[in-house]
């Protein structure tokens, strides 16, 4: 497999996007094009760029170690070159495999889900520039290229979230994303540039900084670990930088599936593991990193527990399952993080696509406690939803079990018990939620008596494949007590210096506490919501339902003061001091402009008497110049 | 008695030149300028046929005799002007000859 | 003898320009500037150029402003359409002075020619009009016929600018 073809693997889906814009733009222009063309050329593109990431990934299997393509020097100025270039190796291969199939599957459910919307071309442009982007940030061999592609994802979830642009609501929430996306950015690009600074002299692409990082000071090292963990936090949505992503469910439920849980909010995780040689040697930034991801997860977790819109619970536990990847390879477990993200995309996709099938069914009602009884009326929806939901609960044999319970284990193995006991309690409180969710939605009493929309089957498909994959995906990283492969650590390889040792009982006391733990919380929502009985109305109301007032918060402390700012430097010193200053300027000169024009007076003795002047005074010159 | 020579008749010549263009200048009636134009014409003439005489060439003069007969076609086309500048403006005041006038200008 | 002929005409001359710049009344003005041109041909006759003092008092006196008095008769201005002029004398005051720097340097640009005997003597048939039509159709052909055409153009010109404008 020549590894000419990774830039093949971006650019098929941003020339079929480029494409699909100009297509719309000729649609909505001169003569419509039937939706049909959009979605075939639409899907057909992350299908291929999935075929070549399978060659790739036979070629690494059958003995390559890596794919590099440099085809071309993008910045080259003195020493510091830059090239663009395409790094395959296994974790980038990785990547690519799910992004794309996840992709591809949920591509074919949008065609289903947006019929009938307006600008059905124009979501399938974004959507494949999105699968573009983010194909670009894993496959960059260098951190200015996966800067390209990080940027290039904040860009398409803001145009997918404000698809619906109609309502303003909706673009305000494209807004959110996009500002607090950019202030992560901006942890990002200082700690780009300060390892650009200290090392970028050697070369910019990973291999190279892998082998030059030791130049680096410790301290300039912590920061620069920390600040590219600031760009993580806005692209992954943990604390402090959450607050965008249960706003962006106003956008499509695709949008939400595809981006806001298989792909773009895993891109913080993945740069965290493509900088393992960075944060190998700053444990405490790891440790800070794992902390912070402990945190969000269960505070995300708590709101979740008091939300009724069923996209706003998913979005949450979004960020807490994110919390749980930030655990991992915050205490260098790389594998293991990859591992989460890998099963976390099926059943998290899954889950916010079975959401969406509910939604279009109920004519687009998104409150769970105005549903119900779905049970009888959509039969596949229930099966599927309810293997995700075992999924993400941890119980076996579905594929979250394992991820979730290998990063517990991880965790207590590295003496961090304070952690262990956080994501503990967080993942009781996950089935709790999930459930919670799961039981009002299909089998609550209040169910609406209204005919359901009927699904197309290419919503129902993609569905389907997905529950196998929530299913059987926990098979690839078994932990050692039941096979001696654990596929996923063997591929990409546990970079981490430390080695984790547990003895198989252990093994097993750890799995089972993992599964009581999940078990507790299904019944505890079972029994409060099995049954459930709306004749009471649930108190819409307290804190953790206002989700701990963080956004008035923020709204408070940071927006009204920078807004405040914005006006005071637009009104005083833009119109006052500059404006002042440059139209008094300009004033001047047309006044002088208007007072040299008097001398155009038409009068034709002034005229005469200046040509007299000047001839006068001429002579007089003359005169003087004579005498000497 | 001063001795009339060549310097007296361009002595003359100048004075009557610079009494020309005081009346071009200060004068709004156009014929007055346009007499005054006249008499500054007049006096370049007078020096051109000194200078004649000073040199003893005949140069001078034919000079002075082309000065007078454009002279004469200057006042022909200088005065059909006039007469129609009155008919539009009825005046023979300079100053309201001020179509071209800046705007915003007094 | 000639000094007093050349005093009394000088005089005059000063005198009628004088008049022609100073009076309101337009043609008390014109008849001024009528003495003015008389006494300059007197000055060319005193400066042996016969011709052009006779040419001067037919075109310039005779037909110049012969033509200024018509036009001032044709369009009827009365003392009342005459412009009130309250600043004439120090605008005249200050062009004079303005004038000063023009004057001077004219008058030394002429005085350096004086090293020359002062008016050489000439022939008998000096400014005459056989010397003057001699010189006029070997030298000065050209220019001759320049003037023809220019006063041939300056006649239809003033006739069509001067014409009642009768078509709609």
């Amino acid at each position: 497999m020549s590894s000419y073809f990774l830039a093949w693997i971006v650019l098929i889906p941003l020339i079929s996007a480029a494409f699909l814009g100009i297509l719309y733009l000729y649609s909505i222009t001169v003569k419509k094009i039937s939706d049909k063309v959009f979605a075939t050329i639409a899907i057909t593109a992350p299908i291929l760029s999935f075929m070549l990431g399978v060659g790739f990934f036979l070629g690494l299997k059958n003995g390559a170690s890596e794919y590099i393509y440099e085809p071309y020097i993008w910045l080259g100025v003195n020493d510091y070159i830059i090239n663009m270039g395409f790094l395959g190796d296994k974790l980038s291969i990785f990547m690519v495999l799910f992004i794309t199939f996840i992709g591809s599957l949920i591509h074919i459910y949008a065609a289903g889900y947006m019929k009938g919307d307006d600008g059905y071309g124009k979501f399938f442009s974004y959507f494949n520039l999105f699968v573009a982007s983010m194909l670009l940030l894993v496959l960059a061999n260098s951190p200015i290229i996966m800067f390209i592609g990080w940027e290039s994802v904040g860009l398409c979830s803001y145009l997918l979230i404000g698809f619906y642009f109609t309502d303003p609501l909706n673009v305000v929430a494209g807004n959110k994303a996009f500002i607090a996306n950019r202030v992560g950015d901006l942890g990002f690009l200082i700690g780009l540039v300060y390892l650009f600074f200290y090392v970028g002299k050697l070369g910019f692409d990973y291999s190279a900084l892998e082998q030059y990082i030791d130049i680096v000071p410790n301290h300039i090292l912590v920061i620069i670990g920390s600040a590219l963990f600031v760009g993580a936090m806005g692209k992954s949505a943990q604390i402090p930088l959450y607050v965008w992503l249960p706003d962006a469910m106003a956008g499509p439920t695709p949008v939400s599936a595809l981006i806001h849980a298989a792909t773009m909010v895993t891109a913080g995780v993945y740069m965290v593991a493509r900088f393992h040689f960075l944060y190998d040697l700053i444990p405490n930034v790891g440790l800070f990193i794992a902390y912070i991801g402990a945190f969000s997860a269960l505070f995300a977790a708590v709101i979740a527990m008091k939300q009724s819109d069923i996209k706003k619970i998913l979005a949450y536990s979004t960020i807490s399952q994110l919390g749980y990847m930030f655990i991992a390879v915050g205490l260098g477990a790389y594998s293991t993080g990859l591992f989460h993200v890998f099963t976390h995309a099926f059943f998290k996709a899954l889950l916010f696509m079975g959401a969406g099938a509910i939604i279009i069914a109920l004519h687009h009602e998104q409150n769970i406690f105005k549903m119900g009884g779905l049970r009888k009326r959509l039969p596949l929806i229930y099966i599927v939803m309810l293997v995700a939901n075992l999924a993400i609960s941890g119980i076996p044999p579905f594929a979250g079990f394992f991820s979730k319970d290998e990063i517990l284990l991880k965790a207590y193995k590295h003496h961090e018990y304070l952690i262990y006991g956080i994501g503990l309690f967080t993942a009781a409180l996950t089935a709790y939620y999930m459930f919670r969710l799961f039981f009002v939605t299909f089998e609550g009493k209040n169910y609406t008596e209204k005919k359901l929309e009927p699904l197309s089957w290419s919503m129902k498909a993609p569905l389907v494949v997905l529950a196998f994959g929530a299913a059987f995906s926990g098979f690839v990283g078994l932990p050692k007590v039941f096979s001696n492969t654990n596929l996923i650590d063997t591929w990409l390889g546990n970079w981490s210096g430390v080695s984790i040792h547990a003895e198989h009982y252990e093994e097993i006391i750890f799995m089972g506490v993992s599964v009581i733990a999940g078990l507790i919380g299904i019944a505890v929502a079972y029994v409060k919501f099995f049954k459930y009985d709306f004749s009471q109305e649930l108190k819409e109301g307290g804190i953790v339902y206002n989700k701990f007032y963080i956004d008035e918060l923020i709204d408070f402390l940071i927006v009204r003061r920078v807004r405040s700012l914005s006006t005071f430097i637009s009104v005083v010193i833009d119109d006052g001091v500059i404006d002042k200053t440059v139209m008094s300027l300009s004033n001047g000169f047309i006044n002088l402009g208007r007072r040299v024009g008097r001398m155009q007076s038409a009068n034709t003795r002034m005229y005469a008497f200046f040509m007299l002047i000047g001839l006068s005074s001429f002579s007089l010159y003359l005169i003087f110049k004579l005498g000497q | 008695m001063m001795e009339v020579s060549f310097m007296s008749y361009i002595l003359l010549a100048i004075i009557l030149f610079s009494m020309g263009i005081m009346g071009v200048i200060s004068r709004k009636n156009i014929f007055i300028i346009y007499m005054s134009l006249e008499l500054m014409l007049n006096s370049i003439n007078l020096i051109l046929v000194t200078l004649s005489k000073h040199f003893g060439n005949m140069d001078g003069q034919i000079i002075a005799m082309m000065v007078i007969a454009i002279a004469a076609a200057e006042a022909a086309v200088f005065l059909s002007l006039i007469v129609s500048l009155y008919r539009l403006k009825h005046s023979i005041n300079i100053d309201d000859y001020n179509t071209l006038k800046q705007k915003g200008t007094l | 003898m000639s000094d007093t002929i050349f005093l009394i005409l000088a005089l005059l001359a000063l005198f009628g320009a004088g008049t022609m710049i100073t009076v309101s009344n337009t043609v008390h003005s014109a008849l001024g500037f009528i003495v003015t041109i008389l006494a300059l041909s007197g000055l060319y006759a005193l400066l042996s150029a016969s011709f052009l003092f006779m040419v001067q008092i037919i075109v310039y006196a005779g037909a110049v402003i012969a033509l200024l008095l018509f036009v001032i008769m044709f369009l009827n201005i009365q003392s009342s359409h005459t412009p009130k002029e309250p600043n004439k004398y120090l605008f005249m005051l200050i062009s004079a002075i303005v004038m000063l720097p023009i004057d001077y340097l004219l008058f030394r640009a002429f005085y350096t020619m004086t090293d020359i005997e002062n008016f050489s003597i000439t022939s008998k048939d000096f400014g005459t009009v056989k010397m003057l039509g001699l010189e006029l159709f070997r030298n000065w052909l050209l220019p001759f016929e320049a003037i023809s055409l220019l006063l041939l153009v300056s006649l239809v010109g003033a006739v069509v600018m001067a014409r009642k404008k009768e078509r709609s």
